[in-house]
């Protein structure tokens, strides 16, 4: 379970976003809707580690993440959780198995690759070069590198922000399909993709931004 | 912008050339002073008509450059009786076989210098072989070589008269290696025989051939050392073609001696300077001038080689520079997928070092496959060049080669990883 307790986050001493407190239950899908700039990718950012938080806390399994090192963010990152961003942060020049591999690199077993790519369609395209690829295919390619570390928990940052409806209603489709028993929080600007999780959660409702001169905003 | 592999390919093409320079001029540098140093003649004298003393040393003792003319046998029967002398070794050249020079002279000449198959040359028309002169021509015991009128492979042939092959000397890694030795009758009667069949067809060449015959077939006689001495043509050699500057029938192209004390050589080269027609020249005095002369253009090519290594830094840095601004996306990406800047940097360094051995190794596979193409060319100088030989400190100019290939690479892996876009 994940929970998040009086969490802002601060940028450049000019805006703040404050969150009111949120869970994340256990084996479940949520996904975050909200209007581009409403903080959703900043609260993604700060559960998997890449930020810190100004104030608050954030709680793995009752254990306080967010105060730990950047070293001990990292280990727990590539340990625990699957992410999967939104301009897919591939390397281009890398084979799609080399882009999975490189979690090697930290002593991430990808034994699954093959099963995973298979689960997504994208097998044939292993020995490919990211560059070659549609943007589908990348946006797939970044799910599987995710999932092949079997995470506990799945953050996606607009995992269908490059991809026209269709495709991406069948990237999130297969997307929660192998999901299936992990955590898994989505965000997404695209409300029509809502009912395929199990939680809907309102950003505007969520979060509210303080600007340089004190103004809060209902974002 | 340039792609990561034109990149690659430059880092490396930079590395290769100026480091393969540096160690193929560490090397040939360090062979020439070798073999410098190797060919030190244990004589203490060397006698040849008047002209340059570093020509006559190179020709006596590394087989290179022409012959500075002849001098009579007369000196060589003198300095032998002369009790001040241990011994005189005439030497004579202007023939050759194919590419390979040929050397007339006696076998003392080769005293040191054991012979792998085969025997000495005992008679005329025998001869030994270098071992490259051996292997060059697929030679074995028994053979007949035809051998050629002058120093030019291309000179006529002197068909009537082969040499029969009865030795081949070990290999020296020296000018040995690539010169034909028989008696210095050998040379004369070759060259008396082609005098004749001239004569016979009624040739009238004005030559100094022809004078040196007219001499007689026998030693000269009648001169007494120093000063007077007849026949011999030293004198001529800048009216020369290279097919007249060779021993002709009594005479020979310089007379190597070794005197029984220092004092009795200092004492006959002082009569043989009364002789304005005759040089002698102390080999190891010639040879130290000759080496002090490499040793000053070596260090030109080091301090030359320091400069290119030196700019190779800055190029390598450069292009590092902009290889790893170019990677700072994938680092910042691999970052965020969670991989230790630790590891990033590894990996970054495990890359530039591969580059960087990659690019020593070939510039010394380049360097070796220059030197083999130079042996040839530096063979015709006297100087054997062998493309296997290592010298200790050619492994430490590979290892700053090394170094300098990888180091731009470290100090940006420091400061990219001081710029974790994790860290806020």
């Amino acid at each position: 379970m994940i929970k998040t307790e009086n969490l802002v986050k601060t940028f450049d001493l000019d805006t703040t976003i404050k969150y009111k407190d949120l869970i994340f239950e256990d084996a479940k899908s949520y996904v975050l809707l909200g209007a581009s700039g409403c903080g959703k990718s900043t609260l993604l950012n700060m559960m998997a580690g890449v930020i810190t938080p100004t104030g608050g806390s954030i709680f793995f399994d009752g254990e306080e993440m967010s105060r730990k090192t950047q070293k001990q963010k990292d280990r727990f990152r590539i340990e625990k959780i699957g992410y999967i961003f939104q301009d897919f942060k591939l390397i281009e020049d890398m084979t799609v198995e080399d882009n999975i591999n490189i979690l090697r690199l930290e002593g991430v077993k990808t034994a699954e690759m093959d099963a995973v790519l298979d689960a997504l369609g994208i097998l044939g395209k292993k020995k490919k070069k990211v560059r070659q690829l549609s943007g589908g295919e990348r946006q797939r390619v970044a799910i599987a590198r995710a999932f092949v570390k079997k995470p506990q928990i799945i953050l996606a940052d607009e995992p269908t922000g490059n991809l026209n409806y269709e495709i991406g209603r069948a990237v999130v489709t297969q997307m929660l399909t192998i999901a299936k028993g992990k955590t898994l929080v989505a965000v997404t600007h695209d409300d029509r993709l809502a009912e395929l999780f199990d939680e809907v959660i309102d950003m505007n409702a969520v979060a509210s931004s303080v600007d340089g001169s004190g103004v809060t905003h209902r974002v | 912008m340039l792609t990561k592999k034109v990149k690659m390919l430059l880092i490396i093409l930079s590395v290769v050339i100026s480091a393969s320079v540096a160690i193929l001029a560490y090397n040939v540098a360090g062979q020439v002073n070798d073999g410098l140093i190797n060919t030190t003649s244990s004589y203490d004298m060397i006698v040849g008509p008047a002209g340059s003393a570093t020509q006559l040393a190179m020709n006596t003792l590394f087989f290179t450059d022409k012959p500075l003319g002849t001098i009579s046998y007369e000196y060589v029967e003198q300095l032998q009786r002369d009790s001040r002398v241990n011994i005189a070794i005439p030497f004579g050249m202007g023939d050759s076989y194919n590419s390979a020079k040929i050397v007339g002279t006696k076998p003392a000449f080769l005293t040191g210098k054991p012979l792998s198959e085969g025997k000495m040359f005992e008679k005329v028309f025998e001869a030994v072989v270098g071992s490259e002169v051996a292997r060059k021509y697929g030679l074995s015991i028994g053979d007949e070589l035809v051998t050629s009128h002058g120093l030019s492979e291309h000179g006529e042939k002197h068909e009537a008269t082969p040499l029969k092959l009865v030795g081949v000397l070990e290999e020296t890694k020296t000018a040995y290696d690539n010169v034909v030795f028989t008696d210095i009758e050998t040379v004369w009667k070759v060259h008396d025989h082609e005098d004749h069949e001239h004569d016979d067809g009624e040739h009238e060449e004005k030559t100094e051939n022809a004078q040196t015959t007219d001499a007689g077939t026998t030693p000269e006689k009648g001169h007494e050392l120093p000063g007077g001495h007849g026949g011999e043509d030293g004198e001529d050699e800048h009216g020369e073609d290279e097919h007249g500057e060779h021993a002709h029938e009594g005479t020979v192209c310089a007379i190597l001696v070794r005197s029984k004390t220092l004092a009795y050589s200092e004492q006959i080269k002082a009569e043989f300077k009364e002789d304005s027609k005759i040089l002698t020249i102390t080999p190891a005095e010639v040879i130290r001038e000759i080496i002090n002369n490499v040793d000053l253009s070596r260090r030109i090519v080091y301090i030359l080689c320091v400069i290119i290594l030196i700019m190779n830094i800055f190029v390598i840095s450069t292009i590092t520079i902009l290889n790893m601004y170019d990677s700072q996306k994938d680092i910042a990406l691999m970052r965020l997928i969670g991989i230790g800047t630790g590891k990033v940097n590894i990996m970054f360094l495990i890359q530039n070092a591969l580059i960087g051995l990659l690019s020593t190794a070939i510039s010394f596979g380049v360097s070796r496959l220059c030197l083999v193409f130079l042996r040839g060319f530096a063979s015709s100088m006297g100087i054997v060049l062998d493309a296997g030989r290592i010298y200790p400190l050619e492994w430490l100019i590979m290892a700053v080669i090394f170094v300098i290939s990888v180091l731009p690479t470290f100090i940006c892996t420091v400061r990219v990883s001081r710029k974790d876009i994790i860290r806020n």
